[in-house]
């Protein structure tokens, strides 16, 4: 921690570590070459990240990072069993980006982290691979979209769905007009979250970086039984963090649809009240001249299940009423069930015959092929970052309108800012604590 | 030869134990004598020596008999109901034991001269009753749908003193035989587990490996083996408890031994592992002797209050507990997995330390203990 890119960084803020930008930003990338990778947030999802990639052998896991050190030996072993080579753990995920040998940051954080960390990475010259929700609010997303195309970074938004083939054959199927005018999506997130409890606050670990892990976030006295999902200082909430999947589904299937005219919330947190900031309850209503998209979602619904392990990359299909990641694409001709996690899709003609069904296979690792495509290609990714910004979009201005009292919000693109509540605008954008701030500039 | 001829004869068998392979208790001396009797129907005497001085109420053997009854093609459990004697389940004195098989459905052979049994013994750390500090952190993985009290109590419970050994694991393996068995091609790496499967479906162990603790085995390989000896995983609250002793080491029911440090953040207490240049477990530093794990038991005199040894570091032990906070990640099956390990850092070897696993992960850094609540 004694760095002289950290003691620099301390004085101002991240704008300084524009600085950083650095001589991996034109690195060549042959076929063949290795592309050298460090994995920031060794979670499960980021230690999944970190096997995955660890075990191409296209890449190399250089560095896992994690404020928390109890973390590290689970992540340094699958990659250790994956490349048969030691990465180097850190508690700073900046001695990922001073490295010059390192292409690519893996962001695998909580949603407060995602932001700032992406663009630190692109400001130093690094691709990234970062998580969903794209960002922590609607400001944050715009400048991480800013940073990717200032530093001709490619970001890879984890929203893997669209990357299946299969969702391209219903994105077609739908795209073709058999189902006639869509006038109406509906995009289901059914969960079951068990409350938190409330315990005293605790002495922080030995062995755990608790202010590097609140970073942006106001350091809130640790309590381990306070769930960070489920703060807004941490989180966009999470049915935001799940249902961001199925909402880039509905806008990938509609043709990447990019700004809902209007945002109307219900809901709230009606079931789980133990504390928590965010709702357990959420309805939206997102209007888009004619087309208009649902979101209906829950976290106390044991009965409605994700699809299971025996069907996702089967031949098979969930039991669509009790699917909880399903999306409904209603047209004047038709009707599609489509299920995430390869649970494929079925049409329905207007006479309500089955007409088209199409099986399902996960793309993790497809996914994760066009990341790698893109940083030597220097093309788009799949789920480029402006597309992240724009579907992480809807999970922020449903929450917005649940934070102003559930109010009917009208929304500016050119801005992206609401027009006729002040208030809502006043959730746009953080307050970064000091020195972890996104700059105007990035 | 009918059943009366047979409930009249006597038969001798000389079994092995299984002392050949470490960390089982050295059983010796195993004989089998069927015994007639006019009304009950057919009695087996089982007997055999157990000499470890060791053995007493408060770090007991737990014995568990398996038997063949077509010279050692296939083998089944004993079930302790069906025993009676000085020498199963829990054993608190060392000495020459007798057991009594009575049980007619299994003790009818057609040809006692292809009956074998093996006695094996592990060596347990008695847990007594009474209340005890959990602190485990929820962050860190504890399944917070389950109640736990802020005055946490537990019944008594036996808990082996050490790490299933890789020589425990192969001679279950050998039992078992075939491609079937829990056994995975990395679990042949020499330096992170060191069992190799033989050509005729044998297993054997790379020399000077039988004493490390079994890795690279998943949630139901250690769940399989556990059921083989009649055992199962530990808690989270059980290891938990273990580690740090109850609020009185000799259980609620006596208090005569009031625990020092019932909040104690190692099973030695709070000092980190490697303080002072002192080496209290295997944890991420070569400086200990171990680049990876070490064989169970190497830091004995660093072990819990009540001698379970390696609970803070060489490898992390599956539990029986289910990680079911959210069903966030559509995946709802994890597995609690607690402790340190050699590739954690000394922080992590600590008594709230905990990660989640799928069950089927099999992994170098993890292995398993066996844990044995009386009468069951």
């Amino acid at each position: 921690m004694k760095s002289l890119n950290r003691r620099e960084f301390m004085k101002s803020t991240v704008g300084a570590a524009a600085g950083l930008t650095v001589l991996s930003q034109h690195r060549a990338h042959a076929a063949g070459e290795k592309i050298i990778m460090g994995v920031m947030g060794l979670g499960g999802r980021g230690t999944y990240l970190a096997e995955k990639f660890a075990q191409r052998p296209d890449v190399e896991i250089a560095y896992l990072s994690d404020p928390n050190t109890r973390r590290f030996a689970r992540a340094r072993e699958v990659v250790e069993e994956a490349q048969d080579k030691r990465p180097k753990m850190v508690q700073d995920f900046r001695k990922i980006l001073d490295d010059g040998s390192v292409d690519v940051l893996i962001n695998a954080t909580p949603d407060h982290w995602h932001g700032l960390g992406t663009i630190m990475a692109c400001q130093a010259g690094k691709d990234v691979f970062v998580e969903k929700p794209l960002a922590h609010n609607i400001w944050e997303g715009r400048k991480m979209v800013e940073a990717a195309r200032k530093y001709k970074r490619v970001v890879q938004v984890g929203m893997q769905s669209r990357t299946s083939p299969y969702t391209w054959k219903a994105k077609e199927y739908i795209q073709s007009g058999k189902m006639g005018d869509i006038y109406l999506v509906r995009v289901f997130n059914m969960m079951r979250h068990s409350k938190q409890k409330e315990t005293p606050n605790q002495p922080i670990p030995e062995g755990f970086d608790y202010d590097m892990w609140c970073g942006p976030a106001p350091k809130l006295p640790y309590n381990p039984s306070r769930r960070w999902l489920n703060q807004w200082e941490y989180s966009c909430g999470p049915i935001a963090g799940d249902a961001v999947h199925q909402l880039d589904l509905a806008r990938y299937l509609m043709d990447d649809i990019p700004y809902p005219e209007t945002v109307a919330h219900a809901g709230g947190v009606n079931a789980l009240r133990d504390g928590r900031e965010t709702p357990d309850t959420q309805l939206a209503t997102f209007e888009y001249g004619r087309l208009t998209l649902l979101m209906e979602a829950a976290l106390w619904t044991p009965y409605i299940k994700k699809i299971p392990g025996n069907i996702r990359d089967s031949d098979r299909f969930p039991n669509w009423p009790f699917c909880s990641t399903r999306v409904e694409i209603l047209g004047t001709e038709g009707f599609m069930y489509y299920g995430r996690h390869g649970g494929g899709w079925q049409a329905y003609d207007a006479k309500g015959e089955l007409v088209r069904s199409e099986y399902g296979r996960q793309a993790d690792k497809e996914h994760q092929d066009n990341f790698i495509d893109c940083i030597r290609t220097r093309k788009k990714p799949n789920a480029d970052v402006e597309i992240g910004h724009q579907t992480v979009l809807l999970c922020h201005i449903a929450n917005i309108s649940y934070r102003v009292g559930n109010l009917k919000l009208k929304f500016d693109p050119q801005t992206e800012t609401f027009t006729n509540c002040e208030k809502a605008n006043q959730y746009l954008k953080r307050e970064y604590r000091k020195p972890w701030v996104v700059p105007d500039n990035v | 030869m009918t059943l009366r001829k047979l409930l009249l004869s006597f038969v001798f068998v000389v079994l092995c134990s299984r002392s050949s392979y470490s960390q089982w208790l050295e059983i010796s001396n195993v004989k089998l004598r069927r015994e007639p009797t006019e009304l009950a129907g057919p009695k087996i005497m089982i007997e055999y020596d157990i000499n470890d001085p060791n053995i007493s109420p408060e770090s007991p053997a737990y014995v568990f008999v398996r038997y063949s009854r077509d010279s050692g093609k296939n083998w089944q459990l004993i079930p302790m109901d069906s025993l009676r004697g000085n020498g199963f389940d829990i054993v608190e004195k060392p000495g020459h034991k007798e057991i009594v098989w009575w049980g007619t459905s299994q003790t009818s052979f057609a040809d006692a001269n292809q009956v074998e049994v093996h006695v094996r013994g592990i060596a347990m750390a008695r847990i007594p009753a009474g209340k005890f500090v959990m602190k485990s952190l929820p962050g860190a993985g504890r399944d917070e749908s389950k109640e736990i009290s802020p005055d946490p109590d537990l019944p008594l419970f036996y808990m082996a003193k050490n790490e299933t050994t890789i020589s425990m694991y192969t001679d279950y393996l050998n039992e078992f035989g075939g491609e079937v068995a829990g056994w995975n091609p990395r679990m042949a790496r020499e330096k992170r587990c060191g069992i190799v499967r033989n050509d005729d479906g044998t297993y054997s162990i790379k020399p000077g490996r039988e004493n490390y603790p079994v890795t690279y085995v998943s949630w139901y390989d250690a769940t399989n083996f556990l059921q083989w000896c009649g055992l199962r995983l530990q808690t989270e609250a059980e290891w938990e408890k273990a580690l740090r002793g109850g609020l009185y080491l000799d259980g609620d029911a006596l208090k005569k031994k009031p625990n020092p440090m019932p909040e104690r953040r190692y099973p030695w207490g709070n000092e980190s592992p490697g303080t002072d240049g002192v080496f209290r477990c295997n944890f991420d530093t070569e400086d200990d002797g171990f680049p990876y794990s070490s064989p169970v038991g190497s830091f004995e005199k660093f072990g819990s209050p009540y001698g379970v040894s390696d609970l803070a570091g060489n490898v992390a032990e599956w539990t029986i507990d289910w990680y079911s906070t959210s069903y966030h990640a559509g995946l709802d099956g994890f597995r609690m997995v607690r402790g340190g390990s050699w590739m954690a850092v000394p922080a992590a070897c600590d008594a709230i330390t905990g990660a989640t696993q799928l069950p089927l992960k099999e992994s170098s850094i993890m292995g398993f203990r066996a844990v044995k609540e009386p009468g069951k």
